[in-house]
């Protein structure tokens, strides 16, 4: 009989069932999206800060101190410690490997540079002091297992421009900065004749200017060359002196930001399986003997920042949403019980107690809930979809744990709306709501 | 014929009156509805406007995004700005606001004094001395503190903070400074002696440097009245930071004469102040180079990356949540307004004509929807407030303007809801007296 009750009333009014249920669908179609977008962000923001450049840097521990300014090293020729260029595959080896997005080693030293008149076969216009920086452009890292990883500082320095095409690794091809093309009046093609004093023997060496690199940094004054050639010139094969490092983390805290080595056994297992931007420093140093691996704080403290503070925001945004929204299914569900007093009154004269008039509506009701808020998850993950394509080009995960909040809010709502008004009409006689008073 | 109409137009307000009062419970699921819908709508307008001005603040914490620096292509050695450049830019008012400090650099041998137990260094050691001016440093959240000296001794004694300093880390380690030691940093004749009064660890280039006052470095480098380069932070959007960047040029480039010399009155000052002669003077006069506002392209591009991407969440989801709460209101008012079927049966059935019918619930509707709104964006405004609070520290401005569009889109809302009415008006009066659908 109860069952009955109910599908009869599901079936006799179709009209106004559903647009409960279409009231609650809605209501919890916004909940979802908002917080299936709310729990993406995380990732997808994290992959957006890899544009501002790596937040790791490993140079060598035994170095002299580089006196930089303004991008020239003023250090006198092959002053200072290098790191070896076949140690760099073991990066992808470490327990991090699968959060290091891109790397780049940089060796940078001071030539003179010439324009080259191909014809005539000698250097022409007045010799330059430039800084030759060499590096990957995108360069295949073969790893132990065969596999091979593309890096360079292509990926790791994603606001570098070049008008023209990047060097070809294995030719003598280069990049040169824009103000140095304009000081020099150099254009894509011309070739450039370098000349490099490194430690007793003058080496020289043609490149011919495969783009012009616009950096908005230091680099704009400088000529960018394959790694191979800086080492040639340098006369340090196989050596590099810096590698800048592009590593998804998470935000530090205040646990993240304690010294390891006063760390307890258990502490430190837990400090080195979260990826803060210190444990990976900290594994990318145990593979690379020799080496000092420091934190860009700029580029990770600023990310962890604005991520905790985008992430704070949009749950807050999701928590007001779901309040709405449970406030507007739960008035919708408080107008269905009160439109059905007569109903109550006709079950109540016809010798249904509280209890059971109350079981039957809540009963009804929850079919409703999960009705509504399954169709309202499936219409949610859509506009999720959607506005995750949109923004970010990847859609968010559908997550299970979406679809079980949401039913249960769903219940709990419509349960809590009907609460109220159920409560008074079970207080009512049923004698003056019969007579329709 | 005017009797009529007034009677007519009092008869009309009493109806409505009572069909608004009669049922205190639909009252309030009415404006429950309308009142979360509105107070979300009003949330949402005015924590969408507000986050993503404060976003662009957060951006702090990435250091500075413009460099105003020597004109590159001048081909000048050594060129420099004349320090008036940097209260030219940091004081004048500004399109957006603008933060920052000058900055001198030069190279300095640096060798620790003996004090106390401490014995002194025998050998000096050649590092890049960082003379930072006034003003915002721009420098929390760009490094961490490896160790810091007694706040009260430094900050207390003028003398002592003048001449503190801040060193690198990699200077630290490489000298072994710690807090308290004595540095002598010499310049040729020039001596300078400083307390190490923190060690800061960066990851950039300033890991290699040694940091003081503006006044300091200029005295001991001999280069008084000039920077090397003015480092700044320019917040708000991609296009206002661009505009920023064009205003500041400009303002420059009107200055210009005056910022290639020094006047008669400067030179002696700042010959007498930085300890120089009067042909020094001239000299360092003649370095003064025209000045060039310059993006950090990795700075400003990721930025604007991020800027985009975050406040296009923000809109996405609030369009969202925005329209999926319209459409559940209005379901829920929908499902308020069918019940009156049997109001609409007996106006008709007593002489009322559809147009009259008609207005009488739409001018019902209306009112409610005003008075929901009124109430919930109110509300919604406080909540924005608070919301506000708790993510960025600072409460968000209430924007007038949030208010009047939240309470309209509500009565829209509230009337558009209403209009399944309008179906209602062709049913025949018996039929529902019979109760019959």
């Amino acid at each position: 009989m109860f069952l009955r009750l109910i599908a009869d009333n599901f079936t006799r009014r179709p009209r106004r069932k559903f647009l409960t249920a279409a009231a609650l669908s809605l209501g919890m179609a916004v909940a979802t999206a908002a917080l299936s977008v709310s729990l993406d962000v995380g990732d997808r923001l994290s992959e957006e800060f890899k544009s501002l450049g790596a937040n790791l840097v490993v140079t060598p521990e035994a170095d002299s101190l580089p006196l930089e300014i303004g991008g020239v090293d003023f250090r006198p020729a092959n002053f200072g410690a290098y790191l070896p260029e076949s140690d760099l595959p073991k990066i992808k080896s470490v327990f991090w490997h699968n959060n290091i997005t891109a790397f780049a080693p940089i060796l940078d030293l001071r030539v003179q540079a010439h324009r080259y008149e191909l014809p005539v076969g000698t250097p022409v216009g007045p010799e330059t002091n430039v800084t030759l920086i060499g590096t990957w452009a995108s360069h295949a890292v073969h790893n132990s297992d065969a596999s091979s990883f593309v890096t360079g500082i292509k990926n790791a320095n994603p606001w570098w421009h070049v008008d023209g095409e990047w060097f070809d690794e294995n030719k003598r091809e280069c990049l040169i900065g824009t103000d140095f093309a304009k000081s020099q009046k150099l254009k894509t093609n011309d070739t450039l004749y370098i000349y490099a004093v490194s430690k007793t023997v003058p080496v020289m060496v043609e490149l011919r200017i495969a783009g012009i690199l616009d950096t908005g940094g230091q680099e704009n004054n400088a000529i960018v060359a394959p790694l191979m050639v800086a080492q040639w010139l340098a006369d340090e094969p196989g050596q590099y002196r810096k590698l800048y490092v592009s590593a998804l983390s998470k935000p530090e805290d205040d646990f993240a930001r304690r010294d390891p080595r006063t760390m307890k056994p258990d502490e430190l297992e837990r400090w080195s399986c979260s990826p803060y931007v210190s444990s990976i420093a900290y594994s990318i140093k145990q593979v690379l003997s020799g080496s000092d691996v420091r934190v860009i704080r700029r580029v990770a403290e600023g990310e962890g920042k604005i991520l905790t503070r985008v992430r704070t925001l949009l749950w807050l945004v999701t928590f007001a949403t779901l309040l709405a929204a449970a406030l507007a299914v739960g008035a919708s569900a408080a107008a269905s019980v009160i439109e059905r007093r007569t109903e109550i009154g006709l079950m109540k004269a016809l010798g249904a107690g509280s209890g059971t008039v109350g079981w039957l509506l809540a009963a009804e009701q929850l079919l409703l809930a999960f009705v509504g808020g399954g169709a309202g998850y499936a219409l949610g993950l859509l506009l999720a979809r959607f506005v995750g394509t949109k923004i970010f080009g990847v859609p968010p995960e559908p997550s299970l744990l979406v679809l079980g909040v949401i039913l249960v809010l769903a219940a709990a709502v419509t349960l809590l709306g009907s609460a109220l008004p159920l409560r008074r009409a079970a207080r009512f006689d049923p004698a003056p709501i019969l007579r329709g008073e | 014929m005017a009797d009529r109409r007034s009677a007519n137009r009092s008869m009309f307000w009493r109806v409505l009156r009572r069909s608004v009062f009669a049922n205190r419970g639909r009252l309030i699921v009415i404006l429950l509805a309308l009142g979360a819908g509105a107070a979300i709508t009003a949330a949402l307008l005015n924590l969408q406007v507000d986050a993503k001005r404060r976003i662009t603040t957060e951006f702090r914490s990435f250091g500075a995004n413009v460099f105003v620096q020597p004109v590159t292509n001048s081909n000048q050695e050594g060129a420099l700005l004349n320090q008036f450049a940097a209260a030219l830019i940091l004081n004048g008012p500004n399109p957006e606001p603008v933060g920052g400090s000058a900055m001198l650099y030069g190279i300095a041998a640096v060798r620790r004094k003996a004090a106390g137990s401490i014995a002194a260094d025998t050998v000096e050691t050649p590092v890049v001395v960082a003379g930072h001016g006034d003003g915002d440093l721009l420098e929390s959240g760009t490094f961490k503190t490896i160790e810091k000296g007694p706040e009260s001794r430094f900050s207390k004694d003028p003398w002592m903070r003048m001449a503190g300093c801040i060193v690198g880390s990699a200077v630290a380690i490489q000298r072994n400074f710690h807090v308290l030691d004595v540095m002598e940093l010499r310049n040729g004749e020039r001596e300078v002696d400083c307390a190490v009064q923190e060690i800061r660890s960066f990851g950039t280039v300033e890991d290699n440097q040694v940091g003081m006052t503006l006044r300091t470095a200029q005295t001991l480098l001999a280069l008084p009245g000039t920077v090397s380069l003015i480092r700044l932070r320019i917040s708000g959007s991609p296009k206002q930071i661009d505009h920023t960047i064009r205003f500041l040029q400009l303002k420059l480039n009107d200055n210009q004469r005056s910022l290639r010399e020094f006047s008669a009155r400067d030179k002696t000052f700042w010959a007498r102040y930085g300890n120089v002669s009067p042909e020094a003077m001239d000299k360092i006069e003649a370095r003064l180079s025209d000045a060039e506002v310059r993006p950090v392209r990795q700075f400003t591009e990721g930025e604007a990356r991020l800027y985009n991407r975050i406040s296009g969440i923000l809109s996405a989801t609030v369009a969202v949540v925005l329209i999926l709460t319209a459409l559940c209101v209005m379901a829920a008012m929908t499902n308020v307004a069918m019940e009156r079927k049997n109001d609409v049966g007996l106006m008709k059935a007593i002489g009322g004509s559809v147009r009259r019918v008609l207005r009488l619930f739409l001018a019902e509707a209306a009112l409610l929807g005003l008075a929901g709104g009124l109430i919930g964006a109110a509300i919604g405004i406080v909540i924005s407030i608070g919301l506000g609070k708790a993510v960025f520290g600072v409460a968000a401005q209430p924007r007038l303007i949030v208010y009047p569009i939240s309470v309209a889109l509500t009565v829209i809302v509230a009337i558009l809801a209403a209009y399944p009415l309008r179906r209602l008006v062709h049913i025949r009066p018996a039929s529902v007296f019979r109760g019959e659908e």
